[in-house]
């Protein structure tokens, strides 16, 4: 990873000058993502099938939390129900592209002839993505009207909302059982493209314009408001942006698993990508990148003690709980002694451009 | 007539409960403006604490029920000095979410150290008894949850109103910097409020584990979001908003439970909190909240 981004820094600093700001956030995104890439390329290439495995769930982790990012980084309103929008793209799709053979043994009565529908994968992702952008819209019309702690308390109610008709429309949705039999059309090539397209994406909004009134308005809404910014526009777009990508990684979980639950898309996900945002720093989006790849491998390698290790001669209990101790210690500690996170107030290509700078002098 | 009443005793006892799980919340809020996601935990320390202690021998409900408030209002003040004051002077935001990381730690704690299974605790299911009043036979346990809650909350008002902290409490929750000017420290005005909520949370923790029977990990989690809703329709931060909320609350719950067919039973949590947000497109600052405008500085 590191080689990987030695390798491109001269190429960052003669690409650095360009005058056109839309030009300079473009390159930015690009280079947040080197580390990602590379990372993706090096077990694309390298790694065992298992750890492929692992690695698309981090990459699925790694697209949601730069989604969260999106919403929570610019508005500064802690958001606790971007996996309701996971799981709506990942249900999404599994209803529309589910083989026949398959929705007759597992949703034979749904409603509104979903039943007897089957779509190809990527119109399917298009109709699923749609509907979580409207359900976005409504919801993030409630959302930027509230102020900040109610705005989280309702986006808390959203996911319960979200959760509790996932449980019990038990038709269409298949309740508290997996939905299974979803095509697996995503491998890591496909994850590794969609990574880069969000982390752009979403380094694109942090820069226009509306990224930069709406962390202004986070900032002092007052002086914000004064110079004309309308704040709940801005909450409300970056809701629904927010709210596409989450539902983007749903999407792509959907087609690398094949097999859906959820559980998957409730609080255990919550807390793991807000722990992942919060250490990497919430205000960038190299804070995200950071954060999903140190707790990433962190969680693995808690993961693997907690399941019960031997030692020497001594076999060590299961400690089931123990990764969850260790998210909440990290959002802790972090919020204690660095509540800007790993990352800052930088960007990757602008740390590296400072870097570069002081050592030409 | 029986089952209307019956349905009226249920509404008003949930609503009790949701009152005073509330009313923690938004004590602390009110003075600090933390956004208590660990409530919920502080629950569950109580409840834990009387399985010890009923595990290592103890039989007596009285000093169950009491060892349940102490525990509670001493894990607050824990919570407080340990995690929430260093992020005391932080956004909002920060708190909101030390707060939801302190949850997950605790919950995890008992999961690690105790069981992720239920454990069985009987000690006060003799509270949760059958009352006959002539024609009526009504839940003892609802009836002294009305009773208690009532009473606990007449006790917090004249708290608030008549003593020399209760009023330092007060005044902290509109200009905290005064407060101190006049000489009274911060860290007994907050441990104070922690203490309140904390005691608050550990007569709801005996109510839920008399009629539960047992205690889980995730005991207090989907109380307090229930309790933070009733908050939020009330008007975050206000104390009489967070009572208020609580019984509607309770009220909706259970309208939606008479009203709704049985197979739809399964959509009272998801119906309610629609209802909620509803109320809140035409009341963004809550039933009881007043508008404030920014720079405000008297609320």
């Amino acid at each position: 990873m590191s080689q990987a981004v030695e390798n491109t820094a001269p190429a960052v600093a003669a690409a650095v000058r360009p005058s056109s700001a839309l030009t300079r956030s473009l390159i930015g995104g690009l280079v947040t993502s080197l580390p990602v890439l590379a990372i993706g390329l090096a077990i694309l290439n390298f790694a065992p099938t298992y750890y492929t495995y692992l690695a698309l769930g981090a990459f699925v982790n790694l697209i949601v939390v730069v989604g969260l990012q999106v919403f929570m980084g610019n508005s500064n309103i802690a958001n606790l129900g971007h996996s309701a929008f996971v799981g709506l793209g990942a249900y999404g799709v599994a209803i529309l592209s589910t083989p026949l053979a398959m929705k007759k043994l597992s949703i034979p009565n749904a409603p509104f002839g979903f039943a007897t529908l089957q779509l190809d994968p990527v119109s399917s992702a298009l109709i699923a993505l749609i509907v979580v952008g409207i359900i976005a819209a409504v919801s993030g019309k409630v959302i930027s009207r509230l102020s900040g702690v109610a705005a989280t308390i309702v986006s808390l109610a959203l996911l319960i909302i979200v959760h509790s008709v996932f449980l019990n429309w038990t038709d269409l949705f298949k309740g508290n059982q997996a939905f299974f039999g979803i095509p697996k059309v995503v491998g890591l090539p496909w994850m590794l493209v969609f990574s880069v397209v969000v982390i752009v994406l979403a380094r694109l909004f942090k820069d226009s314009r509306w990224g930069l009134q709406l962390r202004a308005s986070a900032q002092s809404p007052q002086a914000a408001a004064a110079l004309g910014i309308d704040a709940k526009k801005l909450r409300l777009m970056s809701w629904v942006l927010s709210a596409l990508i989450c539902g983007l990684a749903g999407v792509l979980y959907a087609y690398f698993a094949g097999t859906i639950s959820p559980k998957l898309f409730y609080f255990q996900m919550i807390f793991n990508t807000l722990a992942m945002l919060i250490l990497g720093g919430m205000a960038t989006v190299t804070g995200a990148v950071t954060g999903v790849i140190m707790l990433s491998i962190g969680l693995e390698f808690i993961r693997s003690i907690e399941s019960g290790v031997t030692i020497g001669s001594i076999q060590l209990p299961q400690l089931l709980g123990l990764s969850g101790v260790a998210l909440g210690v990290v959002i802790v500690l972090c919020m204690a002694f660095r509540p800007s996170g790993i990352s800052g107030r930088y960007e990757l290509d602008e740390l590296l451009s400072r870097f570069l700078r002081r050592n030409a002098k | 007539m029986d089952y209307a009443l019956q349905q009226l005793l249920n509404a008003l006892a949930f609503g009790a409960e949701y009152s005073l799980v509330a009313l923690g919340l938004a004590v602390v809020f009110s003075i600090m403006g933390l956004v208590n996601f660990a409530h919920g935990e502080i629950i569950g320390v109580s409840a834990y604490s009387v399985f010890l202690a009923a595990a290592l021998g103890l039989t007596s409900p009285f000093v169950a029920v009491l060892l349940a408030v102490a525990a509670a209002a001493l894990a607050a003040v824990a919570f407080e000095r340990v995690a929430f004051r260093p992020v005391r002077y932080a956004p909002t935001t920060t708190g909101l979410l030390t707060a939801f990381g302190v949850s997950i730690v605790v919950q995890n704690l008992f999961m690690l150290l105790i069981s992720p299974k239920p454990q069985s605790v009987s000690i006060l299911n003799g509270l949760n008894q059958m009352w006959f009043f002539g024609p009526f036979a009504v839940s003892s346990l609802q009836v002294m949850e009305l009773i208690v809650s009532g009473l606990t909350i007449l006790a917090l008002v004249l708290f608030l109103n008549r003593s020399t902290l209760g009023l330092a409490i007060r005044a902290a929750s509109r200009d905290f910097a005064t407060v101190r000017l006049m000489g009274i420290r911060a860290n007994r005005v907050i441990a104070t409020a922690f203490a309140i909520s904390g005691a608050l949370a550990g007569i709801a923790a005996v109510f839920i584990i008399a009629r539960r029977g047992s205690v889980s990990p995730d005991l207090g989690f989907g109380l307090v979001l229930k309790a933070f809703v009733a908050c939020v329709i009330g008007g975050f931060g206000s104390l009489a908003g967070a009572a208020a909320g609580g019984m509607l609350l309770g009220f909706i719950e259970v309208g939606l439970l008479v009203a709704l067919p049985q197979e739809y039973g399964g959509f009272k949590d998801a119906l309610t909190y629609v209802i909620i947000v509803a109320l809140l497109v035409y009341r963004p600052e809550g039933l009881l909240g007043q508008r404030v405008e920014l720079g405000d500085k008297e609320i």
